[in-house]
């Protein structure tokens, strides 16, 4: 079952499932499609009467993505379009704790380090880098998608980069890692690929996952299975794919907008949240995740659409 | 802009290059790109002055205008001997094109490039624009300037030209009715649609609220140029200052403020100072090209020309054209009312841009979201026009340009 929210005249670019509730989640949301405007940061909960705005805080400028804290429940961060990273008690009426001014473009990618001691937090800026995620298994450890069509991984320690993959034949926009593997990495492009990656070993890909018509937006791995993993796309579609195989397990048509923000529930199995320009934000299960049993080799992808007015 | 770019950039690629154009998304309306389209690459306006009593009252039209066109030129480096063309709207000023000309000079630009101007009302602005369009289009030159501006302070409306009329003009009913005052009109179109003085009231306040939060959260920023004038004073001193935000923006005004104004043109009427425009100074530039030229020289595309349309309505409800052209733009486009996110209509009194909206069936969110404050008089809408026909209406166009760049890749 899908449960479905609109954000009235915001449309959605990111959206993160907290590590510590179950039930709750984040969705960063911008007026006017992120053009112009301002932006509105929800956070909801998922209740058995539907998706629940549980705060909405407002901001003069874009919100792009945004992140939880590993240390604190009640404490997200969120990049903005004008460079700044704010930091957001969900127990605090008002607007942000704090907000520092760290970039002068637009802020489009957060992340927490995973490193419970550090606390440490990544910003990826649209100079050129897109997208920035820490490992989840190697400390210090993080990889860069970005607009030169290459995924580097970084270790904070060093200003070189461990490695620099030529991943793609167009730009890089969004990167994950497998949660299973420390050195497997996905990437997904400008190019309608995905593409999986070993670090110590990059001259040519891993696998190659193919289907998406237009640039894929954003990849996320399951934290339930290794070989999952979840994409949106400007072609309005959200896919879910073994990486086993190169065509989608399911292609989920629920969005008539491109689709920008996608999660996986860290204590649901198979769930998953997605958001995009249509305003809507959509919490369901694939099909395929519904039973363990289909995970793994499809011979067609199972097209699931779904048009949902909330 | 940037951020237009960025996600176009994310279109440029698909599975199947050249995928067919006759797959259909919905009830979008699909847009092609065609490398003889005309885009804007850039658009600047001047802040604006009330007129008379305003930042501007000492400066003249030339001035400000060569502001608008040093601003464009100068935001995308463009050599000033490159320019096809210049075409200004304006409508008070009496030598409207000799102003260009000075403008053109002071703003460094060769005499190797001709200037026009035109006047068609509160429409000048559009019309420069679609004159250089049309240039454009008829392949004779790849690249122009439309500007407009307009100096309330020194050529305020009406009185001069008047005084010699042909007596035939009172025979001829239409001919006559050109005549009746601006104001009048207003009285006119609320009378005869039954616009009451609280819609009006109302209309003007929530223009004024819109325009007043749009400064303060900066979102005339972008498209302001700060302009640097001397302005004397009541004692007679000149100083120098820095305009950089609109005058005449009344964001605290209420419904009882608004309700205790007396009508202004007709004793029992409904037009007010409060729920008409008020006189203003300003000028603005917009820089056009060819798609296949703005790509050459690697410009920004800030949006495309995708309809225009020009429809004449009877002279005494003069204000309506809005609720005439506006289908008739659609209809040419192929898209529906609701397919526009951002509808931006002249406001130059509250009762005929009420009347227009109300017409169409717009949903008022999607009116003039920035707000005109029914500030500006028709006359001073050229300028305005062409900043929204960049800005916000063509920007809601490359929104949807790019969602249909989903299905039809003739974008590169």
């Amino acid at each position: 079952m899908t449960l479905s929210f609109k954000t009235k005249d915001r449309h959605g670019y990111s959206v993160k499932f907290s590590p510590y509730l179950p039930d709750r989640f984040v969705c960063a949301t911008s007026q006017y499609y992120g053009i112009a405007g301002r932006g509105t940061l929800f956070v909801f909960d998922i209740l058995s009467s539907g998706i629940e705005p549980v705060k909405i805080y407002e901001w003069n400028d874009g919100l792009f993505d945004a992140a939880w804290s590993e240390n604190n429940e009640n404490v997200v961060v969120v990049g903005a379009g004008d460079g700044s990273l704010l930091v957001y008690d969900v127990t605090n009426p008002k607007g942000p704790l704090k907000a520092f001014k760290e970039h002068s473009k637009e802020v489009s990618s957060v992340d927490w380090s995973p490193t419970r001691a550090e606390n440490f937090i990544l910003t990826a800026s649209w100079d050129s880098t897109i997208n920035a995620i820490w490992s989840p298994r190697l400390p210090g450890c993080f990889a860069t998608a970005s607009g030169d069509k290459t995924l580097r991984v970084w270790d904070r320690r060093t200003p070189q980069p461990q490695c620099t993959i030529q991943a793609h034949e167009g730009e890089v926009l969004t990167c994950d890692w497998n949660k299973y593997d420390q050195n497997i990495l996905y990437s997904g492009s400008v190019d309608c690929s995905i593409r999986g990656w070993d670090i110590r070993n990059y001259n040519k890909p891993l696998c190659e996952m193919t289907g998406h018509r237009f640039a894929v937006r954003r990849v996320k791995t399951s934290p339930f299975n290794g070989n999952t993993l979840a994409s949106c796309s400007y072609d309005f579609t959200v896919r879910t794919w073994d990486v086993r195989q190169p065509h989608a397990m399911e292609i989920t048509e629920h969005h008539t907008e491109f689709v920008y923000g996608l999660d996986f529930n860290l204590h649901r199995p198979g769930q998953i949240v997605d958001c995009g320009w249509d305003s809507l934000v959509h919490v369901y299960k694939p099909r395929v995740l519904l039973d363990g049993s289909l995970i793994g080799m499809v011979p067609n992808p199972l097209v699931v659409t779904t048009l949902v007015e909330a | 802009m940037e951020r237009l770019n960025v996600i176009a950039s994310h279109l440029s690629m698909s599975e199947k290059r050249g995928m067919a154009t006759s797959e259909v998304a919905g009830s979008v309306k699909l847009f092609s790109f065609n490398p003889d389209d005309i885009v804007v690459v850039a658009a600047l306006r001047t802040p604006i002055g009330k007129s008379r009593r305003g930042v501007f009252k000492d400066t003249h039209g030339d001035d400000l205008l060569s502001q608008a066109f040093n601003g464009v030129l100068k935001s995308v480096n463009i050599r000033p001997d490159e320019i096809g063309d210049i075409c200004v709207g304006n409508v008070n000023d009496a030598r409207a094109s000799v102003t260009a000309r000075f403008a053109q000079f002071f703003s460094g630009i060769p005499h190797t490039v001709p200037v026009s101007a035109v006047n068609r009302q509160c429409g000048s602005g559009l019309q420069a624009f679609m004159n250089i369009a049309g240039g454009i289009k008829n392949k004779a030159y790849p690249l122009g300037l439309a500007g407009g501006f307009e100096m309330m302070s020194k050529s305020g409306m009406g009185g001069k030209g008047f005084d010699d009329m042909n007596p035939r003009i009172m025979d001829v009913k239409e001919a006559k009715d050109s005549l009746i005052p601006m104001g009048l009109t207003s009285e006119i179109v609320a009378e005869r649609y039954g616009v009451s003085r609280e819609v009006q009231d109302r209309f003007s306040m929530d223009s004024h609220k819109k325009a007043a939060a749009a400064t303060k959260n900066g979102h005339f920023k972008a498209e302001i140029i700060p302009v640097t004038v001397e302005v004397e004073d009541m004692e007679g001193n000149r100083r120098t200052i820095t305009v950089t935000e609109d005058e005449g923006i009344r964001g605290n005004t209420t419904m009882e403020v608004l309700a205790k104004l007396k009508p202004a043109f007709k004793q029992g009427g409904t037009t007010t100072a409060g729920n008409s425009s008020q006189t203003s100074d300003g000028a603005a530039a917009v820089l056009v090209a060819s798609r296949e030229e703005a790509k050459r020289r690697g410009l920004p595309i800030l949006g495309t020309l995708r309809a225009f349309a020009v429809v004449g309505v009877a002279p005494d409800e003069m204000g309506v054209g809005p609720a005439a052209a506006i289908p008739q733009a659609l209809k040419m486009a192929g898209l529906t009312i609701d397919d526009i996110d951002v509808y931006e209509i002249n406001e130059a009194f509250a009762s005929q841009a009420a009347y227009c909206v109300r017409k169409l069936g717009i949903p008022s969110e999607k009116v003039n979201p920035k707000g005109r404050w029914v500030w500006y008089p028709c006359v001073w809408e050229q300028e305005w026009e062409l900043l929204p026909s960049s800005n916000i209406i063509l920007e809601t166009y490359v929104l949807r340009d790019l969602i249909n760049v989903y299905k039809h890749l003739n974008f590169e």
